[in-house]
């Protein structure tokens, strides 16, 4: 085997695993108001967004190859990459890859440590600007496109995710509002049931635009460098087995639940009821649905917490924790330029040890940070049993007792 | 600055569905619910909807059911290479 492909291998592992992150960081989003407010069992919830991820990724046939384009200069407008880079068997472009595939997985499990809802298409992008900027100089990304459309760092990253969170906020403020203002006073039974459905219809939309959206970003960066390699020439399609293994893989990651960051959207930031939690995924659906349609990009993290946060300025007497709101602010504006520098700083190290043995001392490097954040992260075990508890200060200083405190509440029906 | 503006445009148009289907379809499912439990007591069990109250519900039901169904419509035209045109008032699917 010749090591131009165990390092393909190496990057083909190394995506796979950040499209695992990227579906376990993003589960809260589309299924936090619904685990919150108990209209969906906790097991149940993530059950059904996997699925409907998994249905998702399968739906985006459209091919993702350009997908490093809008950030980096690292492919032409075909999708081909950029031919100095793969003089050498194409282990120049692949260290780069992997560099910045290193700094998004990093980047994402240390936010998930801290139960904090971050964007995984900006670390993503993070992770690839960092890499680039390494190993092709500043002006190996592309800061702000050619001035005919949104393009480039500022166009596809910063200003979407300025605008987004505003959007949303505004749109659920008032559809929480309208919620309110129209069945104030309506019998409890309609109330509470008629808005679980809704909320459940709803966050299943956001869940399967997940999938579409999201799986197909590491579909196009496991593609590229199967092209880098030589192994996959056609730019027209993504080969089936990267399909199937990316949209597996984002399942999973919703399946097993990024449980703090569901807690933190669930109950951290907003006490949330049933026609709060529908108002909220039906604005997070809506514009999610809306961009891509429009073709401007958001991030779905971004949309979702917008939303929450809205549904509880939306209602009046509301409680919003503006602190978690803060933190998750300054999470947003970092997760960029922190994957950034971790994406650099692995290329630094793979690159000066050099070849198969530097993309191996990366890889090491990958395994051992997500281990000892794993290991981090099970002294405050937050999983299915104790996502509902009751908010105290920070998630952080909760423990979790050997047996559940408390069992999964059951759904309280009213009698129909 | 192109930047600005063009993200501005996309924004300005993503408020503007989002008012009209991420606020306006819950308002809407709202009055159904409404329309359901008209007549009743905020606290009642034994309350059964008015039959006109019926119709009104279940048009407004149907209605945000169908604005899921073009919602999930967009996301499969999209993958699939089209997109969903209200060119001709009634939604069709158009290669892109």
């Amino acid at each position: 085997m010749s090591p131009e492909l165990i390092v393909l291998a190496l990057v083909v592992v190394t995506a796979l695993a950040f499209d695992f992150t990227n579906g376990f960081h993003d589960t809260g989003n589309a299924m936090a108001t619904s685990i919150a407010t108990n209209a969906l069992k906790p097991k149940t919830a993530v059950t059904l967004s996997a699925v409907l991820n998994l249905i998702g990724a399968f739906l985006s046939v459209e091919v993702a190859l350009t997908v490093t384009n809008a950030v980096v200069n690292i492919q032409d407008a075909s999708g081909a990459p950029r031919p100095e880079l793969i003089g050498d068997g194409g282990m120049s472009l692949l260290m780069i890859i992997l560099s910045g595939l290193v700094g998004a997985i990093v980047w994402n499990l240390l936010t998930w440590l801290l139960g904090l809802p971050s964007s995984s298409s900006h670390a993503l992008f993070g992770g690839l600007i960092g890499a680039t900027m390494a190993g092709l100089g500043v002006n190996g990304v592309k800061w702000v496109g050619d001035g005919t459309k949104l393009d480039g760092v500022l166009g596809k990253v910063v200003l979407p995710g300025l605008m987004s969170p505003v959007i949303a906020v505004v749109v659920a403020t008032v559809g929480t509002w309208l919620v309110f203002r129209i069945t104030k006073g309506v019998a409890e039974k309609y109330r509470e049931s008629g808005f679980r459905w809704g909320q459940i219809g709803s966050a299943s939309l956001v869940s399967l635009a997940h999938g579409t959206n999201d799986a197909q970003k590491t579909m196009g960066v496991i593609t590229l460098a199967l092209i880098a390699t030589g192994i996959h020439t056609d730019l027209e399609a993504v080969p089936f087995w990267v399909k199937l293994a990316c949209a597996f893989f984002i399942a999973l990651g919703t399946y097993l639940g990024g449980w703090r960051i569901i807690r933190t959207l669930g109950k951290g930031l907003v006490e949330i009821s049933s026609p709060q939690g529908m108002a909220a995924e039906s604005s997070s659906a809506a514009v999610i649905l809306a961009s891509s349609h429009l073709g401007f990009a958001l991030s779905t993290t971004h949309v979702a917490t917008g939303s929450i946060l809205g549904s509880g300025v939306g209602k009046r007497g509301a409680k919003v924790n503006w602190s978690i709101a803060a933190r998750m602010l300054m999470a947003w504006a970092i997760t960029l330029p922190s994957a950034a520098i971790v994406g650099a700083v692995v290329w630094f190290i793979g690159n000066g040890l050099g070849g198969l043995f530097g993309a191996i001392v990366v890889f090491i490097i990958l395994v051992a940070a997500s281990g000892w954040m794993f290991l981090r992260s099970q002294r405050n075990k937050v999983d299915h049993r104790n996502v509902n508890d009751d908010w105290v200060e920070d998630v952080t200083q909760r423990q979790l007792p050997e047996e559940p405190i408390v069992k999964p509440r059951r759904r309280v029906r009213s009698k129909a | 600055m192109n930047n600005l503006w063009f993200a501005l445009e996309g924004a300005w148009h993503v408020l503007l569905a989002g008012l009209v289907l991420g606020a306006g379809l819950p308002a809407v499912f709202s009055l159904g619910i409404r329309a359901l439990s008209y007549g009743a007591h905020q606290n009642v069990d034994d309350h059964t909807p008015h039959p006109f109250a019926k119709v009104v519900a279940a048009f407004a039901f149907g209605l945000v059911i169908l604005a899921i169904a073009l919602g999930i419509g967009v996301i499969v035209s999209n993958g699939m290479g089209y997109r969903l045109s209200f060119e001709s008032i009634y939604p069709a699917f158009v290669p892109k």
